[in-house]
C-alpha cells in the first residue's frame, strides 16, 4: 500500500517554507548546520540541506526560524511557502514507486531515513526528503506547484500496481 | 490434440486447464502452459509460417524464443513469437505474410525466380531508370514481411522502473541461478533474469534428476530474496553496468524496460543450438535436438513419428532417448563423431520426407533432429568491450576477457558436468557479490545523503574461480550443400558465397550486404554459421574471418517499453479552475496550460482598450535576485546597463547568447538595496535560471548572488486598459497610484485586496495604461475575483492569451521565439540603443558588435498589408518583386480589432527595411500580396501616450 497526500491542498493544510541561502562561515550557515542531502526534525521545523548552501525550513516552525536567522555576511531568505508545493509518499511500497518514476537510488543504504535529494520525477525536478513516519517508509517531495495536478497524476498511475 | 503426449511427459503444461484457440480461423486446443507453436504441433499443425522472400513453409526449428520460423499474428498483434508466447484463451492465431493462404501461397512463386533474387537484388535491380522507383516501391510494399497493424488498436499499458541491484544475473540456468544464489547468500541484492518463462535452462528439458535440480535451484534462490524475472531478456549492458531489462512478464502491463545499474553484471546465458546449414535444411520437420527435447519433454508433443538423428555430441544422443521414449520410431542415428553426415533433405511441400546421408544412403523419414555445436551468446560482454575468440577445438567462440566488473559463467566460458556448472555459478556469484559490495561501499563513501560506511573499504576479490573445461566438438557449419544461413532474412550459403565472390570479404560488410544475421534472432542463430560459410568462401580460418560486433538489444523490445508511461508535464496557474470555469478555451504554450481566450478575442481586446481587462500572466518567469553583486550580474548578461537602477525603478533588458543570437527579454525590477525581481519569457524562466547560474557558478563564483526561482510562488495579473488606475486603487490604500508618485517603468510592494507582499510593477505589454501585479499564489484567486467584483461597474472582464498576443502586435512588441528566430542576433530586432558596446563586458557583445559592424543582418520591421482584410500566414514568404528571391518572412501576424484591418510584424533584409517600402508577400495559396513597412513598430499608439498615461 501507498498513501499519497498533497499537503498543500488547502490553505489550512499549507505547509510553510523558506528557501535559506547562506555561504560557508556565515552566521545562518552555522545555525542551521547538518551535513549536505540531510535533515533534521527541531521542534516544529524540518530543517534541509538541500544543497550545498541551501537548506529548507518546512513546517509551521519555518517562518520563525528563518526571521529569527542572523543573515550577516552573505546570506539570503526566500519564503517559498506558495512556490513549492509538497507532497508526502508513504508506504512500504513508496520507494518502489517512486523508482518508476525516478532513477535515484532510494534503497535504505544510499537514502537511509533523513537523507535529502533532487531527483527528476516524472520529468518534474523534486526535492526529495526521506522522513519515515511512524516507522514506515516515507518520503516528502516538494515541487514547483504549477506542476501539481499532472504530478499527482503520474504519481497515482505509478502507485497504482501497489 | 492429434500429437500431444501422454503424461508424465510434459512436464509445464496442466492438462486439467483446456485452452481454446483458433489457427487461421479453425478452432483447436491447448492446455495451460502451452507456447501457441507447441500447441499447434500438438493439433498436428506443422506449417507455422512462410519465410520471408520466397515463401517456403516453415516449421518449427528451435521452439524457443530464438525460433526464426514460428512468427505469428495473434488478434491485432503482429510479428508473435509463437514458439515463446504462451497459449492465451480466445487467441485468434493466424499465418502472416500469406497469400491466399499459408498452406496455398502465391508469393511463393519467388522461389521459382530465386535464383535471380540474390543478396543486392534490390540495390542493382531497382534503382535504375530512377523516376520508376516509386512504381517498384509500390509492389515491393506488397511483398514486406511482417503482420498487419491495426492503427485503431488501443495504445495497450507499458511501464518503465528504475533498479539498483548490487547484481544482476543474466541467465537462469543452473550457473545462473547457482550464481544468483551465492551473491544473495552474500548479502547482495540480486536480480536474475530470464529469458523464458521458468528457470533451469538446458536441465528443463534434462533427466529427472536435471528438473528436480533445478527446481530446488529455483526455491533456493526465491527463498534468499533474489528477485526473479522470468520472460525478462536483459537486452543491453552500457557504461558503468547501466543494463536495460525488457520484462515480458510484470502484471498488467504489456512490457516493462527496466533501467538497472547493477554494480556487478553476471553473463550466463548459456550456449544457444546452432542450425546445420545443408540442401533443405529449412523443411518443417528438420530441427534442433533441443527443439526436439522441449517439445517431448516440456510440452509433450510429438514432433514426428520416424526420424533421423544427426549428432554430434551429448544433445543430440539425449535426443535419441527423448524421441524413443516419446514413441518416435528412429529411423538412422548419424554420427558425426564417427566421420557419418548428411548432405540434404527433401519432401513435400509440408515437410521433410527423407534425409541422404554423406555415403549416398537415403532414408525416409518425417523429422531430422540435428546436434551439430553452440553458439555462445557473448552479445552483453561484447556491449562491455569484449571479443569473442574462436576456439577451433571446441568449434565455437569464447569471451576474451570482459572488465572487472561483467563476470561470465557456465556455458558461456565452458562445459561440464550439472554440479561443475552450478559450482562454478556459485563461485561467480560470491566473486560477483564481493565486488558489488567494494563498489557499494565506494558510492556509500561517495554520496553525501548516503549511510555511514561500516568499516574501511573491503579488499577487491581476485578472480580465483577454478575454470570450466572447454569439450571438444567437431566444426560442424555446412554440409556439402547449400542451405539456409538466415532463416529471418532468407539468406542462403549461396547467397553468401555469391557475396564473397563480388569482393564482399569482411563479415560486417558481408552481413550489411545480405541482411544475414539482421533478423528478428539478431544473430544468435546465424553469426557463426555466416562467418564460417564467408571462412570457407575466402579459404580463410573462421578465426581469421572473427564476428561482428553484437550491439543492443540483445533481442528486440518493443517501442512501447522503450517509450514506457507517457509522461509530458504540464503546468498550471492557480488560477487554472477560475478559467475553466468562466468558459476559457485551453491552450498549450510551452508546459503551461493557459485560457487563450473566453470565447471572443477580438471582443476581450476593444473591452480592455476601452475599460479594463485583467489577464493571468502566472507563467511570466520570475527570478529573485539577492546580493550585493546583482548589478553586476545584471549587467553581464543584460545588453543594456544596470550599475545605476534606483530602488523602485524597473528596467527592460535584452539576453544574447554568447553568439549573439537573441536569447531572452525581459524586465528587472529592484525592489531593495540588495534585492532585486527578474522577470523572463514564459518559455525561458527554467532556461534563463540556468544561464544564470552556469555564469555565477562558472565564471563569477566569487560574485555575491542568490537566485531563487518564484515563478509559482507569485501569481502574476496584468491589469491594462484606460481604467486599470482606477480599478487598481479601489483595492490597495498603501500604494500610491498618483502617475508622479508611481510612473511608467516602476516598481511597489503594498497590499492588494488585504493580501500583503504584493509588488506591482508599472508597465505593459499591451500598449495600455497597466499595472501587473504579484500576488502570493494562496492568495491569487481572491485577488482575482476582487478585481472583478471591485470592477465590475469599470467594465472588467478577463481576457486570454490571444487577445494579449493581437494587442502586443498592435503595440509592435516582439516576441523572442516568434519573432526571432535561433539566427536572429540582436541587432535584427532594431532596439539598437539597448546595445551598449560602451560596457566593458556582456554576453554576446564581441559577435553582436560584429554583427552591428557589418551591418548584414535582418531587421525587424512592423508592415501593414496593403488590402487590410487579408491576414498572411505566419511564416509567409516576403520575396523581391516579381522573382523567388526570398527577402524576408512575415513573423507575426493578426486582424487588429483596434485598427480594423491586418497588421504584421515582418522580418527582412535591410534593403527592404525603410519605412514606405513595398514589400511582396506569398500567401500558402499561391497569391502573392503588397504589403507596406511601417515608420513604427507600433501600429498603435507609437507616441506610448495611453501607456505613460
Amino acid at each position: 500500500m501507498v498513501e499519497i497526500t498533497h499537503l498543500d491542498a488547502s490553505p489550512d493544510t499549507r505547509v510553510p517554507k523558506a528557501s535559506v541561502r547562506a555561504a560557508d562561515g556565515t552566521a545562518a550557515a552555522a545555525t542551521l548546520g547538518l551535513n549536505f542531502g540531510s535533515a533534521e526534525q527541531r521542534g516544529e521545523t524540518l530543517v534541509v540541506r538541500i544543497r550545498p548552501d541551501e537548506w529548507y525550513l518546512l513546517g509551521d516552525g519555518a517562518p520563525a526560524m528563518a526571521a529569527g536567522l542572523d543573515l550577516s555576511g552573505f546570506a539570503s531568505t526566500v519564503d517559498i511557502s506558495h512556490s513549492r508545493t509538497a507532497v508526502r509518499i508513504t508506504g512500504d511500497c513508496a520507494a518502489d514507486t517512486l523508482s518508476k518514476l525516478g532513477s535515484a537510488d532510494f534503497s535504505d543504504h544510499m537514502t537511509p531515513n533523513g537523507a535529502a535529494l533532487g531527483n527528476g520525477i516524472a520529468g518534474v525536478t523534486c526535492d526529495i526528503v526521506r522522513d519515515d513516519q511512524r516507522g514506515v517508509r516515507s518520503y516528502l517531495l516538494l515541487l514547483d506547484g504549477s506542476f501539481i495536478t499532472y504530478f499527482l497524476g503520474a504519481l497515482h498511475d505509478a502507485a497504482s500496481e501497489f | 490434440m492429434s500429437h500431444r503426449l501422454p503424461a508424465p511427459l510434459g512436464d509445464v503444461i496442466d492438462r486439467s486447464s483446456v485452452i481454446s484457440f483458433t489457427w487461421n480461423g479453425k478452432k483447436l486446443q491447448g492446455f495451460e502452459g502451452d507456447t501457441i507453436a507447441s500447441a499447434l504441433l500438438a493439433n498436428g499443425e506443422h506449417i507455422l509460417g512462410r519465410s520471408m522472400k520466397y515463401h517456403r513453409p516453415r516449421g518449427v526449428l528451435t521452439a524457443d524464443f530464438w525460433d526464426p520460423n514460428t512468427t505469428v499474428q495473434v488478434d491485432d498483434e503482429p510479428n508473435v513469437r509463437a514458439s515463446h508466447r504462451k497459449l492465451a484463451d480466445g487467441m485468434a492465431v493466424s499465418a502472416q505474410n500469406v497469400w491466399p493462404s499459408l498452406k496455398f501461397d502465391v508469393k511463393a512463386a519467388n522461389g521459382l525466380v530465386g535464383r535471380f533474387l540474390t543478396a543486392g537484388f534490390y540495390y542493382k535491380t531497382f534503382m535504375k531508370p530512377a523516376k520508376l522507383w516509386p512504381a517498384y516501391e509500390h509492389v515491393l510494399a506488397k511483398f514486406a514481411p511482417g503482420g498487419s497493424v491495426d492503427l485503431d488498436t488501443p495504445h495497450g499499458r507499458y511501464d518503465k522502473r528504475h533498479a539498483h541491484p548490487d547484481v544482476v544475473v543474466a541467465g537462469g540456468g543452473p550457473s545462473g541461478m547457482a550464481a544468483a544464489l551465492a551473491a544473495a547468500e552474500a548479502g547482495s541484492s540480486v536480480m536474475l533474469v530470464e529469458h523464458e518463462h521458468q528457470l533451469g535452462g538446458h536441465l528443463l528439458w534434462g533427466s529427472n534428476d536435471d528438473r528436480a535440480a533445478a527446481n530446488e535451484l529455483a526455491a533456493a534462490c526465491a527463498a534468499a530474496g533474489v528477485e526473479i524475472l522470468t520472460n525478462s531478456t536483459v537486452a543491453g549492458r552500457y557504461e558503468d553496468n547501466w543494463i536495460s531489462i525488457s520484462q515480458r512478464s510484470h502484471p498488467g502491463v504489456i512490457e516493462r524496460l527496466i533501467k538497472a545499474r547493477g554494480k556487478t553484471l553476471v553473463g550466463a546465458a548459456g550456449t544457444i543450438e546452432r542450425p546445420y546449414v545443408f540442401q533443405g535444411n529449412d523443411l518443417p520437420g528438420v530441427m534442433t535436438s533441443g527443439a526436439a527435447q522441449r517439445l517431448i519433454r516440456m510440452y509433450g508433443v510429438k514432433p514426428g513419428t520416424r526420424a533421423v538423428v544427426f549428432t554430434a555430441n551429448e544433445s543430440g544422443d539425449s535426443a535419441v532417448e527423448a524421441l524413443q521414449s516419446a514413441g518416435i520410431s528412429i529411423a538412422r542415428v548419424v554420427d558425426a563423431r564417427a566421420g557419418e553426415g548428411i548432405t540434404s533433405a527433401s519432401g513435400s511441400k509440408s515437410r521433410v520426407k527423407r534425409v541422404t546421408l554423406s555415403d549416398g544412403t537415403t532414408v525416409e523419414c518425417d523429422l531430422l533432429v540435428t546436434a551439430v555445436g553452440w553458439t555462445t551468446p557473448t552479445s552483453l560482454l561484447n556491449m562491455a568491450g569484449d571479443r569473442p575468440v574462436y576456439d577451433a577445438d571446441a568449434a565455437r567462440f569464447f569471451p576474451a576477457g570482459p572488465p572487472d566488473n561483467v563476470l561470465a559463467t557456465g556455458g558461456m566460458i565452458g562445459d561440464g558436468s550439472r554440479d561443475e556448472l552450478i559450482a562454478h555459478g556459485r563461485a561467480t556469484g560470491e566473486l560477483a557479490a564481493g565486488r558489488a559490495a567494494v563498489v557499494r561501499h565506494r558510492l556509500q563513501a561517495a554520496t553525501a545523503r548516503a549511510a555511514a560506511v561500516d568499516g574501511p573499504e573491503p579488499d577487491y576479490p581476485a578472480d580465483e574461480r577454478t575454470p570450466l573445461d572447454r569439450a571438444q566438438h567437431p566444426e560442424l557449419y555446412r554440409s556439402t550443400t547449400h542451405g539456409i544461413v538466415d532463416y529471418s532474412e532468407d539468406v542462403s550459403s549461396k547467397d553468401l558465397f555469391s557475396a564473397a565472390g563480388e569482393g564482399f570479404d569482411s563479415v560486417e560488410l558481408i552481413k550489411r550486404f545480405t541482411t544475414a544475421t539482421m533478423g528478428p534472432s539478431q544473430g544468435k542463430l546465424e553469426t557463426v554459421n555466416t562467418v564460417a560459410v564467408l571462412a570457407e568462401a575466402r579459404n580463410e580460418t573462421i578465426a581469421e574471418v572473427g564476428t561482428t560486433v553484437w550491439r543492443p538489444p540483445y533481442a528486440p523490445i518493443s517501442l512501447g517499453a522503450l517509450a514506457g508511461r507517457i509522461n509530458e508535464p504540464t503546468r498550471v496557474s492557480v488560477l487554472q479552475p477560475w478559467h475553466e470555469a468562466n468558459g476559457a478555451t485551453p491552450i498549450l504554450a510551452g508546459q503551461w496550460v493557459r485560457p487563450e481566450h473566453y470565447g471572443d478575442p477580438a471582443a476581450e481586446v476593444r473591452n480592455t482598450r476601452t475599460n479594463v481587462g485583467i489577464i493571468d500572466v502566472t507563467p511570466l518567469g520570475k527570478l529573485d535576485l539577492q546580493g550585493p553583486d546583482v548589478p553586476k550580474l545584471l549587467n553581464l548578461l543584460y545588453t543594456n546597463k544596470w550599475m545605476a537602477l534606483p530602488i523602485g525603478g524597473v528596467r527592460y533588458g535584452l539576453m544574447c547568447a554568447e553568439d549573439g543570437v537573441v536569447l531572452d527579454d525581459g524586465v528587472t525590477a529592484r525592489l531593495g538595496e540588495e534585492h532585486y525581481l527578474m522577470t523572463t519569457t514564459s518559455s525561458g524562466a527554467a532556461k534563463i535560471w540556468n544561464w544564470i547560474e552556469m555564469w555565477l557558478q562558472t565564471e563569477h563564483p566569487d560574485w555575491q548572488v542568490h537566485v531563487t526561482p518564484v515563478t509559482t510562488g507569485l501569481t502574476s495579473i496584468n491589469i491594462a486598459g484606460p481604467n486599470s488606475r482606477e480599478l487598481l486603487g479601489r483595492l490597495t490604500t498603501d500604494i500610491d497610484l498618483d502617475p508622479t508618485a508611481f510612473p511608467y517603468m516602476n516598481v511597489r510592494r503594498g497590499t492588494i485586496a488585504g493580501v500583503q507582499n504584493c509588488i506591482a510593477w508599472r508597465i505593459g505589454f499591451t500598449g495600455e495604461l497597466s499595472y501587473e501585479i504579484h500576488v502570493p499564489s494562496g492568495h491569487a484567486v481572491h485577488v482575482w475575483e476582487q478585481l472583478l467584483d471591485q470592477g465590475a461597474d469599470l467594465g472588467v472582464k478577463a481576457f486570454g492569451l490571444e487577445a494579449q498576443r493581437i494587442m502586443r502586435l498592435e503595440k509592435g512588441h516582439f516576441i523572442v521565439g516568434q519573432d526571432t528566430d535561433g539566427l536572429s542576433k540582436a541587432p535584427v530586432t532594431g532596439l539598437n540603443p539597448l546595445l551598449k558596446l560602451d560596457k566593458d563586458d556582456w554576453a554576446g557583445m564581441p559577435e553582436v558588435a560584429w554583427t552591428m559592424e557589418s551591418g548584414d543582418h535582418p531587421v525587424i520591421v512592423a508592415c501593414q498589408p496593403d488590402n487590410g482584410s487579408v491576414v498572411p500566414e505566419e511564416a509567409a514568404q516576403i520575396l523581391r518583386a516579381g522573382t523567388t528571391e526570398i527577402v524576408g518572412r512575415i513573423t507575426s501576424s493578426r486582424m487588429s480589432p483596434t485598427l480594423n484591418r491586418s497588421i504584421c510584424l515582418a522580418q527582412v533584409t535591410k534593403e527592404f527595411a525603410a519605412p514606405g517600402t513595398s514589400l511582396e508577400v506569398l500567401l500558402v495559396s499561391g497569391e502573392r500580396i503588397t504589403a507596406t513597412v511601417q515608420e513604427h513598430h507600433a501600429h498603435f499608439d507609437p507616441e506610448g501616450a495611453r501607456l505613460r498615461g
